[in-house]
Formats: C-alpha cells, structure tokens, sequence
C-alpha cells in the first residue's frame, strides 16, 4: 500500500475513533476533505481526468462543497480506485435486481477504515450497552460481497461481544427455526436483543409469523430492532408506519426502538434515524438522518444540481471521508430535504417509468445494498 | 392565477349529461402553480347510470352513416389546426402544464396529432383497412360467395397512458368510426385533448355527443374501472406493463382486449447516409425523432447505430447528432421533468463521463442548461435511455450485425428507423422482423407514423370490429 494511504488511512481511522460523535466544527470538516479530494486527485486517474473535465483542481478549490462528485451509478461502469488497485482488499457489490442490469462495485482498499467508520457510528446510535446482535442478513462468510453483512459481522464480533446470529442464508432464505430458538432464549435470559436486517427480510418475517398464527416474540425490555434497505424490486412493499407497526406488534417493542439505517454499498459511512432517546414520541415523518461527522451531505436541486436551502427537496450528494480510498462525494438518487443536524430521506428517485411508453429499464437506476 | 380544468366531460352542468347527478364530489390535483385538475368521484350508481346510457346510444350508432363520423371528426380536426380558431390556442395552454412539454411542443404535437383525423385522412384509413368503409354501413358485397358487413360493439372503454398527449383521442376515433360509443380515462398526461376533442364533436355531430365520457381518475380506485372492464366489449389499453397486466387479469374473456405496452425503438444510419451530403441531414431528423414527445413516445429512438467505413465516421456523426441536438433544444424547448427523471439523466450522464474519463472510447456530448445527450458508446450493444433526450450511439462495423445485438430486448422493439442501407434494406427488413420490429422507417416519419400504421404489428380495425358473413344460400 502507498505510504500517502497508508498515512490518510490512520490519520483518519485516528479522527473517527477520538471523534465524539457531534459534528466537527466546519474547518474540522474542510480540512479533512481537501486532503481526501487531494489525494483522490492525485492516485485516482479516472477520477482525476472526470475532475480536470469540469476545470477543477485541488490547489482551486474554495470549499469542500466544490469537491465534483460522482453518481451512484457510476460504481456500476467504472472500478473506483484511489491507490494500488492491486491492493484492493474487498469488492462488495450492490444486489442486482434485472438480469440485464450490471451491479454496482465498491473496491474497497482498506477493511479496517469502514470499521473505523462503522464502529462508532453503530455504537453511538444502537448499543448503549453490549447487546447480541440476531441479524435477519446472511453471514458474512455466506456473502462476501455484501457490505451489509459485513457491517455486521464487525458489530457481532466487536459491539455484540460475539454473543448473537446470522438467519439469513445465502440463498436469501430465513432461517425461521434458528431464529425462533434465538428469540425464545433472549426473552427467557431477559437480556436485551438488537434485531438487525433488511425491509424485505422482515417483511418475509412477518409473513412466515402470520403464516404460523404466531403472535410472534417479545423481545426483552431494552431490545432494538434496526431495518435497512427498504423494497425496491420486492414483490410486497409496505408502508413505513404500517411495517414499524408490524414490527412493533410482533416483538413487543415500542415504535421508537425500531431504528432505520441508511445506508449503500457505496459509502463506507451510514445514516441513522436515531439516536433512540431523540425518537421517542417522535412522529415517524419527523424523524431525520444523522451522519456521522467525518460525513457532510448537500441537498441538490434535481434539475440544476445547485444547493438549495434547507427545507426544499432534492437529491442527496454525500461526502464521505470514509471513502478515502475509491471516492467521496456521491451523488445519490434519494430524495431529501435537510434539516439542521442531518437529513430526512422522501424516497427513491424512480426513473423516468412513470412517464414514458417507451421502455426504461430499472438497471438505469442505481442498485440497492445487498 | 389557478385554472381548473375538469377532466371530465360530458360537464356536469349538461343537461344532457347521462350521468345527470348534481352535484358530483370531486378530487383535485395540482399539476401547477397555475392548473388544477378536477375529476369526478364516481358512485356505483352513477357509474352504472353512465355506462347503461353510453351503451344505449352505442347500440343505435348503427343508423348512423359512417361518413357523418368522417365528416364530423374531419371538422374538429380541421378546427385544431386553424391557428385563429380559439380551441388550438386553449389546447396548447393547457397542454403545457398537463403534459409537462414547451408551448414549441405542444404547438408541434397538436398538428401531427391533428392531421391524421382529418376526413381525408380517415377515409384513407378505412379505404385501406376495409376496402369499402360502406361495410361499416351494411352489408357489402367485395368478394365472391359472400357479402360481409363491419361493426364495433355497442361499448368500448379505452385507458390511455398519458404518455404522448393525443393519442387517446385517436383511440376515441378508431371506436367512433366503427360505431361504438366510448369510455375513455385518459392518462394525466393526456387529458386535455380528448376533452375539448369531445366538447368540439359534440358541437359538430351532435348525433354523437351521448357516445363519448371521457373521464379521468387514479388507476384502480374507482368503481366505473371494474364496471366499464365487465360491460365493454373491447378494452383498449395503453400503459406500463403493469398497468395492462392488471386491466388484463380483470378483462372477462368474452370481451377482446387490446393492449400496447412498453415499446422501444432504436435508428440505424448506414454508409449510404453517411455521405457528406446527407450525414447532417439525417442527423438534424434523428435529433428531431429523438427529441420530439421529449423522447416519451414508443416511437421514439433510444439508441442509433451508425456503421463504420462510411465518409463520415460515428464518432464525427454523433457530434452532428449533437450540434442538431442543441439547435432543436432552441426550436422545440424540452418540457418538464420530474425530479426523478432529472435524476435519472444525472446519473446516466455521469456514468458515462466517468466512462469516457476511463479512457474508453466514450465520448458524451451534453447540453450545459437542458438534458439532452448523446454518449458515443465504444462497441455495439443496447442501452435504453432513461428518456428526456438521452440517446446513445453505437458504432456498428455492419448494419445487418444490428438486428443481432437486440436479440435479448425485441419483444419489446417497435419502430427501426433505417438510413443510407440502400439495396440492403430488403435483407435487412428481413433481419429486423425476426428481431421483432413492426415499423420500418426514416428519422422524419418516425414520429409520425400514419393513421393506418399497424401499431404494434396488428391492424388498425382487427381487434375493434366483429366481421358478419353473409353466404350465398341457394333458395
């Protein structure tokens, strides 16, 4: 590995791990994300000849916000990679939905720095104390390319103390009798549980309970339930207070322990909806997305991709210091407005479908996280 | 200011209306700062009243000569294209906020729309497709051993996509000129048009004002839907494949269903095209194809493959592409775009920039304000646009090599344009049919295609009218 990211890696690992949590002060923030927008810059030819096409260069920019970004899609045409690509540890892929449309690649050249992002994020947000994770995701030996899994893996074993579960097979199928077991025995040990997977793996869930006239399982007092992902491509869609309702009624816990994650194969950073304690009683429309400090995300006006002010809706544009080693500023398809310390998502920008009799397939459209 | 405009006709305040139900509950929906759209909520009594009177009058539009539909529609046609008549001029404000286009397009798509309901144009249809439209009359006598007569069902209930405004108004026609009455919902895109088409035929054959109800509502939420699927006896039916799956699955089977779905089409330029005399020609009318409906239309092309070894190369070609591009962003402005559509070009655009940054031979030419673009892919394939103006080009070492490439996709395939393939053209006509195309033409018809085009691969009439034989019987 190039000593230039060897150095940004644990510079930044160091950053992230003696970060509080709260926002960093705005030249914290600048700092940090010329000298990622440099070295990008400097290691990264695709990304550096895409940059130099728009007139930028690092020794111009006023601020980070001038940082060019990529799209989401992108991942799918082109491998980001800022150093050694033959050094690339881990390529994780977004789930391919069409069979004509190609998956998204993420080339990660540094394991330990998503840990480092995802470590205190998640413990900020979901682990006031030690608790097993039961994850309705695949292990992450079952699937290697999912960053979700991944993710938590590292929970599992770093924030979980080893104590918990992966139910979800390769294949995408619950392990219905493993996770019942699981359940049974965290409410008869009475200690705390944090429930974590997909939408759609959920909603299979649910079904399966339904299915077995199953009142479903009380998780104990302190449990917390974190559902990512949401539907896109799935043949049943719920609505979010009708799923958390769902969820809420099948494991006995209140509304604000249910926790959305967002997050994409693309960002090595993720976006919580908590923390629980700024949930509670809080209407579910008025909840918001808070990044991490090393994380700052703009709201673009989807026809002139200029800022707009917070409040008006547009497409989120995140930058993301955790991406030190492919790219950080992405340039998302998910609509959102900001608010003060973070974002509220709106939903998923969808193609051009609703319009047009001409045929749009949805492999235009970025993929989702597996 | 804020308009409403009531997508509903015939208007409440008729007397005469079938449904005469007063008052009605109405929704609205905001498509403007300026525009409201007001639609009725329909009741299962009051849909059954509208349906039970459409199909009483659909039953004696038989006494009425098809030359009085030709003629009465012929009219309105004619009154949409004379520029001092107030209906063009109230039709094109409203089409601009409804369909989300430029007042330059709404102007544009009104008179190629217009022109094929002309009474010339309709005759010609009906001589094409029946030989005699007096079969539409009584029984005729075209061929020997037998006289055949033609009608429609009392009853047809079109759904129109919204797509292309204009279109569900050719529908209403198709039904009117074989003597059915017509229940139109049109797609929000496309309210306009049938309701002033209605209110216009009604003044000019008021013999058939009680055969058309154009209404609108949100797909599948209300009672007439289910209604008018159990009594029509044919559905028409534009829209997504979901939308038509669903229409479909609730269609009885003794009515015919008609269903055009998502198609695509695709232009070929060959080296006979690729001259410097006609290379920008043709660009100019590939960059009009591609830009007309903002690229919403079946018929327009999402992909050009222009063979190589020609005087002019693709990649010189896809700049002339371009420059046509820009020029007809000033003569013909793109319209609206909803911010998911606005999002799907950013991210196409960028892939492909990123792409060409990759030092393949990608090239993207792009508007700095509007959307348009074209990507000059570095091999031959397929890629569907994300519409709004994005078109790709390939380069292809041979036109006849094309067809292959679109193997996985023909069944959804529509329109081919082909240019420049001169004595070619019939193997590649060939070639094209088994790749699925059902229209074969050049960039300046493509957005047009005539009133007799069988849309879709199927004849204009054959789903719409039931055919009597009458054989001699020796007596």
């Amino acid at each position: 590995m190039s000593d230039a990211f060897a150095s940004l890696v644990h510079d930044l690992g160091t950053a992230f791990k003696e970060s509080s949590g709260e926002p960093w002060p705005d030249d914290v923030f600048e700092r940090w994300a010329l000298r990622v927008f440099a070295y990008q810059f400097e290691t990264n030819p695709v990304y550096a000849a895409y940059v130099g096409k728009r007139g930028v260069t690092p020794s111009q920019l006023d601020h980070w916000s001038e940082i060019p970004w990529v799209p989401a899609s992108a991942f799918k045409a082109v491998p980001f990679v800022s150093g050694d690509s033959s050094r690339v540890q881990r390529i994780f892929r977004t789930s391919g939905t069409t069979a004509v449309g190609r998956r998204g690649e993420h080339h990660v050249l540094d394991l330990d720095l998503y840990k480092h992002s995802l470590v205190p994020n998640m413990r900020r947000h979901l682990y006031s104390g030690i608790l097993p994770i039961l994850a309705l995701a695949p292990a992450p030996a079952q699937a290697p390319e999912s960053s979700l899994s991944f993710m938590l893996g590292v929970a599992l074993e770093v924030l979980s103390g080893g104590e918990g579960g992966f139910f979800v097979t390769r294949n995408g199928v619950i392990d219905t009798v493993g996770l019942s077991a699981a359940l049974v025995e965290a409410s008869a040990r009475e200690t705390p549980v944090l429930l974590a997977g997909t939408a759609f793996a959920f909603v299979h869930w649910l079904d399966w309970l339904k299915e077995q006239s199953s009142g479903g399982f009380n998780l104990p007092p302190g449990s917390l339930i974190m559902e990512t992902g949401g539907f896109k491509g799935r043949s049943r869609v719920l609505e979010r207070p009708e799923f958390y309702a769902a969820l809420s009624e099948a494991h006995g816990v209140p509304c604000e322990a249910i926790v959305n994650e967002y997050g994409m194969t693309e960002l090595l950073s993720q976006f919580y909806d908590g923390p629980v304690a700024a949930t509670s009683g809080m209407a579910l429309e008025a909840r918001r997305h808070v990044p991490p400090p090393w994380v700052r995300t703009r709201v673009l006006d989807p026809n002139t991709l200029s800022p707009l002010s917070t409040g008006e809706p547009g497409l989120l544009c995140h930058y993301d210091l955790a991406n030190a080693g492919s790219v950080m500023a992405v340039l998302t398809e998910d609509l959102g407005i900001a608010v003060n310390d973070g974002f509220r998502v709106l939903g998923r920008a969808q193609g051009a479908e609703a319009r047009g009799c001409s045929l749009a397939m949805d492999d235009l459209l970025s993929g989702v996280r597996s | 200011m804020t308009t409403t405009f009531d997508a509903f006709w015939p208007p409440s305040s008729s007397s005469e209306s079938p449904t005469a139900e007063s008052p009605f509950a109405w929704e609205t929906i905001d498509l403007s700062e300026s525009l409201v759209v007001r639609y009725p909520v329909w009741s299962d009594d009051a849909a059954e009243r509208l349906l039970d009177a459409l199909k009483e009058v659909g039953t004696r539009l038989a006494d009425v000569p098809v030359h009085y539909v030709v003629s009465g529609v012929g009219r309105v046609a004619d009154r949409f294209l004379d520029s001092s008549d107030p209906i063009r001029s109230r039709a094109i404000d409203l089409l601009v906020p409804t369909a989300g286009i430029s007042k330059e397009m709404a102007s544009e798509v009104l008179t190629g729309m217009a022109r094929d309901w002309t009474a010339e144009r309709l005759d010609e249809l009906l001589q094409r497709e029946l030989r005699d439209r007096g079969v539409l009359d009584g029984f005729r006598r075209l061929d020997e051993g037998r006289s055949v007569r033609a009608s429609g069902p009392p009853l047809t209930f079109h759904v129109g996509a919204g797509t292309v405004p204009g279109v569900s108004v050719t529908s209403m026609i198709r039904a009117l000129l074989v003597k059915s009455a017509v229940l139109l919902k049109p797609g929000l895109g496309d309210v306009v048009l049938p309701v002033l088409f209605a209110e216009a035929l009604a003044e000019e054959a008021p013999e058939l004002a009680g055969a058309m109800a154009v209404t609108y509502w949100l797909g599948g939420s209300s009672p007439l839907e289910g209604l008018a699927l159990e009594r029509a006896g044919v559905v028409v039916a534009y829209g997504s494949d979901e939308a038509i799956t669903s229409l479909r699955a609730r269609t009885p089977v003794t009515a015919r269903f008609i269903a055009y779905h998502h198609r695509f089409s695709v232009g070929l330029v060959g080296r006979g095209a690729l001259t410097a005399e006609r290379a920008s020609h043709v660009a100019r009318m590939a960059a009009r194809a591609v830009s007309m409906f903002d690229q919403r239309g079946c018929v327009s092309p999402q992909a050009i493959y222009v063979e190589e070894g020609g005087a002019v190369g693709p990649g010189e070609w896809a700049a002339l592409l371009a420059s046509a591009m820009a020029d007809l962003e000033v003569e013909l402005p793109g319209g609206y775009v909803t911010a998911s559509e606005a999002s799907a070009v950013h991210q196409t655009r960028g892939s492909a920039e990123l792409r060409e940054a990759a030092g393949s031979g990608v090239r993207v030419f792009r508007a700095d304000e509007g959307l348009w673009t074209v990507i000059l892919e570095d091999e031959l394939g397929f890629t569907p646009s994300c519409l709004n103006r994005v078109v790709s080009v390939f380069p292809a070492p041979d036109l006849c090599d094309v067809a292959g490439s679109l193997g996985g996709v023909g069944r959804y395939l529509q329109t081919v344009v082909v240019e420049g393939a001169d004595d070619r053209l019939p193997k590649l006509a060939e070639a094209l049919r088994r790749a699925g195309a059902t229209r074969i033409t050049s960039f300046e018809k493509a957005p047009w295609p005539p009133p007799w085009w069988r849309h879709d691969g199927a004849s204009v009439f054959a789903g719409l009218i039931r055919w009597v034989d009458l054989e001699e019987i020796d007596s």
